[in-house]
């Protein structure tokens, strides 16, 4: 029926090999988005009141006097080999940089969807069951509260009230540097790696209150999805036949209704992941979080134009990604999707 | 006197909408005894389904609303009964088979873990860990004498030989006895190949075939009462034939209560041991299929079965009942029907409806007595 595992190896697969005209476009789109916004980088390079040779100069050396075709074709050519630029301050390659930034924002945001998915799938059913009396109004309330917020002001909330309140750290990953290697740059798995579990703990103490404040500002959309999609499951036969069957009231809704309204949810979660890559930017740099989106604001203040451009990049290929994730759930949460 | 496995009394439903309150069942009372298949009948909007949704407490509430009346299974009242004790008196008390066996499978499971689920609410019922029917009664089918046919599907191997050693491990292996008795479900619903079953879902599988599984899935826990809401309705004229020949086989087999529900004269008249007729949420006649059927005593039940299809008739036009039917929010005074019955007199058109009375004296204690709510019932046959 096209369902064996040898059939999903294949759905993937060709999801997969999407991804190259997707990336191929992303990243033209960054280049040209970069060239209006700097047409021409070497005169902020250069400074001020550089001499017309030595702009010139600096033209040739990156290839700026060339059509933007050329320019692009020059840039996925070195972007392909690992070789993204360098930054004007200090000479800092990018490519290794925003290797060690992003895996610290991959946990963020990884820990983020674990407390979405455990906050707003729960809610999203209590509301569906509540449809209309007041346990759906005040949840409705509640994401909508932190659906409107925005992410600066959720952040400078968390960390003036939220953490002192509950004595939670507001910056960086750790208390104290660690005194162990960090193969991974994931501080929590880095510090399990040691053996060192109070570092560990530290770490996640760390991660919790960034974690959450992108949590309770993002729920919102997976509860919405959540609820809408319980109800139109809810008066289903199959779920009169559960019911029928002697269930009791949870199994009902968490194992009968939700595995099929999770169906729907799954493709909202992935539109949502790309969305936390890029809200990151501003939760990183409120709790000095060394993420990418603390890179991106470095890099964006610091005219590192490379840095921006392969940033850009980066959140792109990252929606890509979490989008053709949440496609290969789908395929596998809906057995009417046949893998082939 | 047996003791009746339900019983409904005075029962009246109200759906409140915007658009004004519906009386979809209004004092409708009758019983059903062990092992007895009661047929209900009318047209489409006479509270069949909403009387079958009730029995099991599965209205939605709103806009349903319960305005009187009692509906007793094994000495609870349903009505009363809290939503969290709800579970307990359905799957193993009350099992149910929809109209819809397009939708009644859930389209995420795979078929052995949908019938499975319903095998281990039977097994965690019967070792008394939960409310419900904890003694499996004399309406049980491992106990009742199967049929020939029965026995035969029962004594074929369960596993084929082939597949034992073979190399796919299907669903639930490790699980024997548990996947035995799922097969043996399929089996009693003369699915030849249940093997193959189990690890497809529903949407692989035909409507006649999905409701075999509904009707395994049902049997499977071995209800005390079965209720059957249309269960034909929504298939194929074949197909409709070999669920009903399948029913039929299967209510000789296992010998439990069941409440059919069916617009059809002909399926009613094939199953049922007593039938009910419905006409505008009231029941109108109630009695044993072959009295009903032979000496209708309400005029409704007699325009019904003169307006049914012969099939032996090939030309000429089909018998209608003149009129329409009421709409249940404005329901005509006295007796519902009297605007299109042909017997009707000033005493119909006012005052309440006639209640549904009995005709004479009971022929035997055991006997269910032909009773019809009509003034005149005598000049109807």
């Amino acid at each position: 029926m096209g369902r064996s595992s040898s059939d999903l190896v294949w759905f993937i697969a060709k999801r997969l090999l999407l991804l190259v005209p997707l990336i191929v476009g992303v990243t033209a789109i960054a280049f040209i988005l970069i060239h209006v916004a700097y047409p021409n980088p070497c005169i902020i390079w250069e400074g001020g009141h550089a001499k017309p040779d030595a702009i010139a100069n600096c033209e040739r050396v990156f290839g700026l006097d060339k059509p933007i075709a050329v320019q692009y074709f020059l840039y996925l050519q070195q972007f392909l080999t690992g070789n993204w630029g360098v930054s004007p301050q200090g000479s800092i390659p990018v490519l290794p940089a925003i290797l060690t930034a992003l895996p610290a924002t991959i946990e963020l945001v990884a820990a983020s969807l674990v407390l979405i998915v455990l906050i707003g799938i729960p809610l999203g059913v209590v509301a569906a069951q509540a449809s209309g009396r007041w346990a759906d109004h005040l949840v409705r309330i509640v994401y909508l509260g932190g659906w409107a917020m925005p992410t600066y002001l959720g952040a400078i909330l968390a960390a003036i009230f939220v953490a002192p309140f509950l004595g939670l750290p507001t910056g960086g990953e750790f208390s104290s540097p660690p005194p162990f290697p960090q193969p991974t740059h994931l501080s929590v798995v880095d510090a399990l790696l040691a053996g060192n579990l109070p570092f560990a703990w530290d770490a996640l103490v760390h991660l919790f209150l960034p974690a959450l404040t992108l949590a309770v500002l993002n729920f919102g959309i997976i509860t919405r999805m959540t609820r809408s999609s319980m109800l139109e499951v809810l008066p289903l036969d199959y779920i009169k036949s559960a019911r029928m069957k002697g269930l009791g009231e949870a199994f009902v809704l968490y194992r009968h209704a939700l595995r099929n309204a999770l169906i729907s949810t799954t493709t909202v979660l992935g539109i949502t992941t790309a969305g936390l890559l890029s809200g990151t930017v501003v939760v990183e740099e409120i709790f000095t979080w060394p993420g990418i989106g603390n890179y991106a604001y470095a890099a964006i203040t610091g005219s590192n134009i490379p840095g921006t451009v392969a940033v850009a990049s980066v959140f792109a290929i990252g929606a890509v990604v979490a989008n053709l994730v949440a496609d290969i759930v789908y395929g596998i949460l809906d057995p009417k999707v046949e893998w082939r | 006197m047996t003791e009746p496995v339900l019983t409904v009394d005075d029962l009246s439903v109200d759906y409140v909408a915007a658009a004004g309150t519906f009386h979809a069942l209004q004092g409708v009372s009758f019983a059903v005894l062990p092992g007895q298949v009661v047929g209900i009948v009318g047209e489409t909007g006479c509270g069949k389904s909403t009387l079958a949704h009730a029995i099991p407490a599965l209205l939605p509430r709103p806009p349903a609303r319960i305005v009187s009346g009692t509906i007793t299974y094994q000495g609870i009242d349903v009505t009363k009964l809290p939503a969290w004790k709800l579970p307990s008196i359905r799957g193993t008390g009350i099992g149910m088979i929809f109209q819809e066996p397009l939708n009644s499978l859930n389209p995420s499971f795979r078929i052995y873990p949908q019938l499975a689920e319903a095998i281990r609410i039977r097994r965690i019922r019967s070792r008394g860990a939960a409310a419900g029917r904890a003694d499996p009664g004399p309406f049980d089918y491992s106990r009742a004498a199967p049929s020939p046919g029965a026995a035969e599907s029962l004594a074929r191997p369960l596993v084929p030989p082939a597949l034992v050693d073979g190399a796919r491990r299907p669903a639930g292996t490790g699980d024997r006895p548990l996947r035995a008795e799922v097969l043996e479900a399929l089996r009693l619903v003369r699915i030849n190949d249940p093997e193959t079953i189990l690890n497809l879902y529903p949407h692989e599988l035909s409507g006649g075939m999905r409701q075999r599984i509904m009707i395994a899935q049902a049997l499977a826990e071995r209800p005390a009462l079965l209720i059957a809401d249309e269960p034909t309705s929504a298939l194929d004229v074949t197909i409709q034939a070999q669920v009903l020949t399948l029913m039929k086989e299967l209510i000789d087999e296992i010998r439990t209560s069941i409440l059919f529900i069916s617009h059809d004269l002909g399926v009613i008249a094939e199953i049922a041991d007593v039938v009910g007729v419905m006409y505008a949420g009231r029941l109108v006649e109630f009695g044993p299929v072959a009295d009903v059927f032979e000496r209708p005593r309400h005029p409704y039940t007699r325009a019904l079965l003169t307006a049914a299809p012969d099939h032996a008739k090939t030309d000429g036009p089909l018998t209608a009942i003149p009129g329409a039917v009421p709409s249940l929010a404005r329901l005509p005074s006295g007796c519902a029907f009297h605007p299109r019955c042909a017997l009707a007199r000033e005493r119909c058109a006012v005052g309440a409806a006639p209640p549904l009375q009995p005709a004479g004296a009971t022929p035997s204690p055991e006997a269910v007595a032909h009773a019809s709510a009509c003034w005149y019932a005598d000049e109807v046959s």
